[in-house]
Formats: structure tokens, C-alpha cells, sequence
């Protein structure tokens, strides 16, 4: 447990931004410890935060109302593992990419994979429903979850799903998945484990121009090509990029696309070949394929890093998680290049684009008031326009302290006193993750957004 | 029902209209379940008049059940009170498709045969093939999470849907989800009410991922004979690089049932693995080569099914009770969900129960999914001893089972679930925020709900 000043001071941020500090940070081993701190606040009447890396990108993680932190970093055994029924079950503070390590010599992995699943826990996943470039294919979280032990406010331990498919009864996993924290806490997670495909070939295809680019990913969609992974990176971010981890991006260009083809080796090459042919007929100047392991792992350490890259060169970025449906990709990328003008700011864009998720970067200094109010609202904008478009506000990130005030914009207030009742029905007092997930009733006047270098996504 | 059936008959004809409102007794006795007939059947057209209707019902103290095509409303508890029942048959419209973004917004009332042409025009389909098939309608499907042996490859509906509209008995229509193919914000509502078997709302447009179909597809039998054996290709094909659409064990019985006996075998007949493979043409001889290989090498030979029968063959195995019925009107239908090792030797203790009770079983094995057929489960000496002697074999094998079709006069004695777990107080605390009356195909599910 810690409750020192110095000490509590590690846990005031995540990845999204500095809040406030706890009153104490403690560090359960077992189910049974986290029943009897869950009761402990009860009597005392203080708000429980759980917390695994501290990497999430929208506050979910950070006790913004102050009381006790359970930090999950003790609680990270692998607990089952039966490959036969591709199945494991963990604690919830074991890391994203040390379950995929575990049994990768057996030729399975666990598919999620945030660009901080070297740091990240999959209780956080959970958490927040996390996604990552993977997900275009095989889905976010949720479709890789098949049950969870958890923790209610009352102390009471419930346990949802199975190690099989449809247990009888209402899909509590489905529910808690992404819940953020605010409906139980979980302290078990029973998750499907993937076979890796034989055969992977990842792609880069440069173009001159963003619209090109952006043309290409709608037509590889249209056309019923399925990638594991499609993402794009302006000329701007890779720059950026390149310049801090030399993956070999070309420095002149206007944007690039990651793509990458997986399964058996036949269908591998056919999706290529299918690919380079749309790239082509969309103006591609280059279009590369990486041809070792380790020219592959370059490129994607590049994308993985790219928040990191930009951080070095401005001192504070705001990193939004809309979605759009994917063949308005150049439209929006178009509005977004307005956006930029009107607000004289820099935005660097970075995409799942297959998806149609959008991660645009906006650069600004947080010490210049004028500037973050500038940022604020361009960001506003961006999301306006996603939301416009039918789209949502945020596709993998979760919603956490940084958009609940955002809900109203895809949510009437019938749907957000539906979504209220299913939490009073689990936290009545509300001291789980207060002020999280649910409008609290603040105007988003103010940018709680200071990140600095080193946030991924 | 307290109130008449002239004061009802009004208040329903001035939310629908007269024309949408039928007290027909044949009507009525199409929609029975368990011996109860409703009193009247809705066919609200509009979203609104679903909410409008499920509202009325729940403040005037009447049972609803939403339904459609009657593929899958045998399954659950005999409902505690049955006075509407709210017809989803005129909602059929596409509200958004966007074949280039493959999603589409439906209203539930669409059969999923209708669905599949629609979108087959553009090269593209729901990967599903439930129970119910052609004739289930998206709404079913989705309010009983029917998937079947595709779920190997594409997963189950709950992995396809982006986001529902609900009308629930508030009168209220709740959105869940979006449009969009990725959506975390807020709680996700959508798993929810998937599975729910209409006791928490009724889903009035669902928003779904769409998929390319394939080029082509072939299917191979694999002749394992025994279950041990079964075992073993099922592993190996897990475990190559073939990345098969579905898999499924067929026992003796099955086997011959599905290619078209209209009696089971009396003697043990051979197992057979079937599995169908999907893509290029360069993909489908890879996937040959590999299995012949694989047959050689467990000594399990496989043989190529004519392509012109496999998809009707299918069909039979994803949704046994549409044809078994034929030849066997009282026919139970047992799901029970294991563990994917735990298949092989379930259905082994599953033929091992039967012993001498004379009812004849046919057993489907997909891949965490055992379909148990009790062909004449009037003839068992004791047919709720036997339900429960395999839902403990299902327990001991860390599954569960779900009594999935039976007959009225069958189900009075057994459970249709099974016993709920130390979440059930969650979920009725659920249940009662959503339908706080009861009005909702009461009684119907998980301990009662």
C-alpha cells in the first residue's frame, strides 16, 4: 500500500492526463484482499479506482474524485492455460503481450493488441473494451472475452460466461466488458486464445497524395478484401516517425498505408497481389513488401510508436478516437486539412483506417491558454463532424473522463437513462470509478487533456 | 388478462390500427407455446407502434411475446402468462445499406433467406446459419444468438452486430451501438440484448456487419469411425494451418440421418468428421492436399462431398429439428455448449445414457457445440431422469445444456436451463430495469425470469 505524497503522485496520470491524486494506492494479491478493501470503502465511504498499467488514453484509471487506487500489478499469474479448447484464464493484471508470449511456442496468441501491449494489462482491455491494429480482422476485446470473476460494490463475487460459448442467461461479460470500471471490478478474466496464421505479408503502399491514399482504403473495402490490419499515417506524423526510429519510411511523401494479409499462404498471396492491384489503380508511387521478419517488425515498430515520435517534437498533443464509416475516409481527411487551416494548428493524422477509426494528433504547447482553447475547439469540430457523419466518438479508446460529456452527442437522454439505471443497478452509491463513462453534468469547457511523449495507441 | 377482449381490441386498434390486430383463433393457435394460446396477435409496422404496443401491454398487466416465424419460440420455460402476442412479420425494411462500408441497418421482421438474397446481389452475406435457417428472421436470430457451425470461422451474431434499436415496454425506443464497424462508447447494450430471449425489449432495427462471401467452397467427409478418433482429426485440424468455414462430428445415426434415411440405423454406425473449406480456387486445393494428407495420417480417409449436396446437407446439421420432425414429431432437441476438448467424450457419456431406453439419438458435434437429437423420447422410461443424467454429464465435462425443442406434455418434468450460477441475482436486477412488470415473455428464461 502506499500513501505517501511522493509516492501517490505516480498515480494521479495515465496516458491520457494528470488529474489528482488518490488518498492511497493499494496492491491486492487475491480476489478475497479486493473483496475486503471493495468493503472497506463501503464503510468509509470512498471511491474505488482499479488501475493496471496506467496506459489508457481517456482517464479511465485515475481516481478523478480522489480514494483508493487497486492497483492490479501483483495480481498477474496466468492461471489456466488449455490449449486444446483455446482458452486461458488470468489475472486481471497480467500483461497484454506477456499471455501472447506464453504461448506462442504452441502457435497461439491472444489477438487484441493495443500499441501498449508491451505495458498494458488485460484487466485495463477489459476496462475498456481496447482495440488495436488487429482488430480490423478479428474484433476488439469483447470478441476475445469469454467470462470474468468479479467484484460489486456490495463485496459481493459474481462469476459471468464460461470457458464455453453461451452460457444460459443474459451476456453479463458482453456488459462488463468496457464498463470502464464503474459496474464491478474484475478480478479473473477467462479469454480465447487464436491460432497464428501460417503465413503474414505486410505491405507498405507511399503515396503523393492524402486522397489517393484515403481512395484506396474505401476500394479495398468495397472490394471484399479483408486485411488483418490497414492503417495510415500522414506525411506529417511520418516524418515524425522516422526521424525518431528510422523504419525506412519514405521522407517526402503525402501519406502512407500499413497493410498487412494473413492466413494460409495461397490466400496470403492472393490478398497481396489484390491489394497492390487496388493501390495501383488508385496512383500509388511505391508499393513495397517486407521481405524478413525483421523489416516487417521495423515498419511496425515505426506505427506503434508514432505518439511517441510526436510527442518529441511538440509538447503536448490531443489524441482523438473518433469513427467514421470507412469509405468517408477522404472527405473526412479533407475536413480535417480545413479544420487545420482555419485554427492554424498542426494535426498529424494516424489511422486504423480500415476500421474507420481515427486517431488525428493535435499539436499545441498546453502552457499557451490561447492555444489549448484553439485545440479544444478544433477538436470539437473533428468529432462533430464524425458524429455527423454517423459515426462515434470513440472507437477503442473508451470514453473514461475525457468524453462523457461527449454522450449526448450519439446518445438521447432516453438511451443515457437506460445506460444510468444498469449502473444503479450494480454501483447505486456510484463509488466505482466515479465520474467515469456517464455525462456528470460538466461542460467540456476546459481541455483535461495535457499529454506528453509517450502515449500510444 | 383482466381487462375484455372489446376494451383491449380498442386500445390496440387505436396504437395500430384495426387491420393490425387479429383475435382469429387459427391465428392465435399458430402462436401457441406449451398448450397457451394468446388472445390476440399485433402486427405493429412501425418501430414506434412496437414501443407504442409493448407499453400499453405492460401498464394494462398483459404477457407479451414477440415473435415472428415460430423457428425458435419453443425454446424456453412454458411462459406464466401468454395474452399478446407481438408479430414482428410487417417490419421488414432495409434502412441503410451501405454495401461498400458492408454494413446494413434492418428492421427484425426480414427471414434470413430474403436477407441473404438481398445482399447476395453485391457479392456479400450474413455469415450465419442458425437454427431456423432460411425462414428465421433476423430478430430471432439475434434475440436467441442462433449460430451454427459457420460460428467456427465467423463467430456467432453477437460478434456481428453494431448496434440495435429497442422499444421497451416504457414505450421508449433505446439505441445501443451505431453504424459504425468499431464502437466502445458507453455500456455496450448490444450484448445485452443478444440472447435475451425477448424478456428485456423488443429489437426493432439492427445495424450488422456484413462479410465478402467466398468464391467457392468444398466439403470433405472425414470417415473417423470411432470417437477416440474423432478426437484426434478434430485436434489436428485445429491445430493446421487450414482455416476451416465448419466442422462438425456426426455420429453413426447423424450421419445417415443427414444423408437421407428417414430412419436412424439400429446397429452403431460409423462416426464421420465433416469439414467445409472456402476461398480460391488455389485455396481449396491447398485445403485438399492437406486433408487428404491428414486422413492418410490419422487413417481416417477423406472423400470430396458433391458440392451440389453439401450446402442442403448443411443446412440438415445446422438446423436438425426442421426435417427430423417429419419423421419423428416428438423429437427433443439438446444443445449443450462445452469446452471445445470436451466434445468428443460428451457425446460418447451422451451415448452411453441412452443405453437400453429404446429412444434413438442422433448427436451433431461442432466445435464447443453438441447438438443431441432424442428421436423418440416418448419411448424412455423416464425422460426427465434422462435430461437430467446428461445436463450432470454436460456439468462433469464443465459445459452446460439447454433443453433447446421439446414437445408440451415432455417439458412439464424437466428443466429448460438448467440451475443458475452466482450471477443470477445480477441478472434479475437487470431484468427488472428493463421490464420492472414482468410483461416480457415472462417466466420464459434462466430460473423464471
Amino acid at each position: 500500500m502506499l500513501w505517501r505524497p511522493e509516492d501517490l503522485m505516480l498515480y494521479e496520470y495515465d496516458a491520457l492526463s494528470s488529474v489528482r491524486q488518490p488518498d492511497a494506492v493499494v496492491f491486492p494479491r487475491t480476489t478475497e484482499q479486493v473483496v475486503q478493501i471493495v468493503r472497506l470503502a463501503a464503510r468509509e465511504n470512498l471511491p474505488v479506482v482499479p488501475r493496471g498499467a496506467g496506459t489508457g488514453l481517456s482517464g479511465g484509471a485515475v481516481a478523478s474524485e480522489g480514494g483508493i487506487v487497486l492497483g492490479f500489478s501483483r495480481m498477474k499469474e496466468i492461471l489456466e492455460i488449455d490449449l486444446e479448447s483455446e482458452r486461458a484464464r488470468v489475472q486481471p493484471g497480467v500483461v497484454n503481450l506477456d499471455l501472447s508470449l506464453a504461448v506462442s511456442d504452441h502457435g497461439y496468441y491472444f489477438v487484441p493488441d493495443p500499441s501498449s501491449q508491451k505495458a498494458c494489462t488485460i484487466g485495463g482491455n477489459v476496462a475498456e473494451n481496447s482495440g488495436g491494429p488487429h482488430t480490423l480482422a478479428y474484433g476488439v476485446t469483447t470478441n476475445h472475452v469469454l467470462g470474468l470473476e468479479m467484484v460489486l460494490p456490495s463485496g459481493e463475487v459474481i462469476h459471468t460466461g464460461a470457458k464455453f460459448w453461451d452460457r444460459p442467461g443474459y451476456d453479463l461479460t458482453g456488459l462488463f466488458v468496457g464498463s470502464e470500471g464503474t459496474l464491478g471490478i474484475v478480478t479473473e478474466i477467462t479469454v480465447r486464445l487464436s491460432r497464428k496464421p501460417e503465413a503474414v505479408k505486410t505491405l507498405l503502399a507511399i503515396y503523393d497524395r492524402v486522397v489517393d491514399a484515403t481512395k484506396t482504403v474505401a476500394a479495398i473495402t468495397a472490394q471484399g478484401i479483408t486485411p488483418a490490419a490497414l492503417e495510415m499515417m500522414d506525411g506529417f506524423t511520418l516524418r515524425a516517425v522516422e526521424e525518431a526510429t528510422h523504419a525506412g519510411y519514405p521522407m517526402d511523401c503525402a501519406a502512407v498505408l500499413l497493410i498487412e494479409v494473413e492466413g494460409l499462404t495461397e490466400a496470403v498471396e492472393e490478398h497481396a497481389q489484390a491489394v497492390e492491384s487496388v493501390c495501383r489503380g488508385n496512383h500509388v508511387r511505391e508499393f513495397r513488401r517486407a521481405k524478413t521478419a525483421e523489416e516487417r517488425d521495423l515498419l511496425w515498430k515505426g506505427r506503434k510508436n508514432a505518439f511517441g515520435a510526436l510527442g518529441r517534437i511538440s509538447p503536448s498533443y490531443y489524441v482523438q478516437d473518433g469513427v467514421i464509416p470507412r469509405t468517408r475516409l477522404p472527405e473526412m481527411l479533407e475536413f480535417i486539412g480545413e479544420v487545420e487551416r482555419r485554427y492554424t494548428l498542426r494535426i498529424g493524422n494516424i489511422f486504423h483506417a480500415g476500421d474507420g477509426n481515427l486517431h488525428p494528433l493535435l499539436m499545441f504547447d498546453a502552457r499557451d491558454k490561447e492555444q489549448s482553447a484553439r485545440v479544444l475547439k478544433a477538436a470539437q469540430e473533428i468529432m462533430g463532424k464524425c458524429v455527423e457523419m454517423g459515426g462515434s466518438i470513440t472507437g477503442e479508446h473508451g470514453v473514461g473522463i475525457e468524453k462523457n460529456e461527449m454522450m449526448p452527442l450519439i446518445f438521447s437522454n432516453d438511451d443515457l437513462a437506460m445506460m444510468r439505471r444498469i449502473k444503479e443497478a450494480f454501483n447505486p452509491q456510484g463509488r466505482f470509478n466515479p465520474g467515469k463513462v456517464l455525462p456528470v453534468g460538466k461542460m467540456c469547457g476546459e481541455l483535461r487533456v495535457q499529454v506528453s511523449a509517450g502515449g500510444e495507441v | 388478462m383482466t381487462q375484455t377482449l372489446e376494451a383491449v381490441r380498442s386500445e390496440l386498434a387505436a396504437l395500430v390500427g384495426e387491420s393490425k390486430i387479429t383475435f382469429e383463433p387459427a391465428a392465435c393457435a399458430a402462436l401457441a407455446v406449451d398448450g397457451k394460446t394468446p388472445a390476440c396477435v399485433v402486427y405493429p409496422p412501425s418501430a414506434e407502434q412496437v414501443a407504442a404496443v409493448l407499453h400499453y401491454a405492460a401498464e394494462s398487466g398483459l404477457a407479451v411475446l414477440p415473435c415472428r416465424n415460430t423457428t425458435k419460440l419453443n425454446t424456453g420455460n412454458s411462459p406464466r402468462g401468454y395474452d399478446l402476442a407481438l408479430s414482428l412479420k410487417e417490419m421488414n425494411q432495409v434502412w441503410h445499406y451501405e454495401p461498400a462500408d458492408l454494413t446494413i441497418s434492418v428492421e427484425p421482421g426480414m427471414k434470413l433467406g430474403d436477407f441473404q438474397r438481398f445482399v447476395g446481389r453485391q457479392g456479400l452475406w450474413l455469415p450465419l446459419d442458425p437454427r431456423g435457417g432460411a425462414k428465421a428472421s433476423l430478430g430471432g436470430i439475434l434475440a436467441t444468438n442462433s449460430a451454427g457451425p459457420l460460428r467456427l470461422r465467423y463467430g456467432s451474431p453477437r460478434d456481428m452486430v453494431l448496434g440495435l434499436k429497442i422499444a421497451t415496454v416504457e414505450g421508449k425506443i433505446i439505441k445501443a451501438g451505431g453504424r459504425v464497424v468499431k464502437n466502445v462508447a458507453g455500456y455496450d447494450m448490444v450484448k445485452l440484448l443478444v440472447g435475451s430471449y425477448g424478456t428485456l425489449g423488443v429489437i426493432v432495427e439492427a445495424s450488422l456487419k456484413l462479410y465478402p462471401s467466398p468464391p467457392s467452397r468444398a466439403t470433405w467427409v472425414l470417415r473417423v469411425g470411432t470417437l477416440d478418433k474423432a478426437r484426434e482429426v478434430r485436434r489436428r485440424l485445429l491445430h493446421s494451418p487450414l482455416e476451416p468455414f465448419r466442422m462438425t462430428l456426426l455420429d453413426g445415426p447423424a450421419a445417415a440421418l443427414v444423408r437421407g434415411s428417414s430412419r436412424a440405423p439400429a446397429t452403431a454406425a460409423e462416426c464421420e468428421v465433416w469439414v467445409e473449406v472456402g476461398g480460391s480456387a488455389k485455396v481449396i486445393e491447398r485445403c485438399e492436399r492437406e486433408l487428404l494428407e491428414l486422413g492418410r495420417a490419422a487413417d481416417a480417409p477423406a472423400a470430396l462431398l458433391d458440392a451440389g449436396e453439401a450446402e442442403g446437407f448443411w443446412i440438415r446439421i445446422s438446423d436438425p429439428l426442421a426435417w427430423l420432425k417429419d419423421a419423428y414429431p416428438d423429437v427433443v432437441v439438446l444443445r449443450v455448449s462445452l469446452p471445445i476438448a470436451a466434445g468428443e467424450e460428451f457425446l460418447g457419456r451422451a451415448q452411453r445414457q441412452m443405453g437400453d431406453q429404446n429412444v434413438g439419438m442422433a448427436g451433431f458435434a461442432g466445435v464447443g457445440v453438441v447438438t443431441v437429437c432424442l428421436l423418440e423420447p416418448q419411448r424412455a422410461r423416464d425422460f426427465s431422469g434422462l435430461v437430467q443424467r446428461l445436463r450432470r454429464a454436460a456439468e462433469e465435462a464443465g459445459g452446460a445444456l439447454v433443453v433447446e425443442h421439446c414437445p408440451w406434455e415432455l417439458k412439464k418434468g424437466i428443466e429448460v436451463w438448467g440451475s443458475p450460477g452466482d450471477d443470477f441475482e445480477a441478472m434479475r436486477r437487470l431484468k427488472s430495469v428493463w421490464d420492472p412488470k414482468g410483461a416480457l415473455s415472462p417466466g420464459r428464461f434462466l430460473g423464471g425470469m
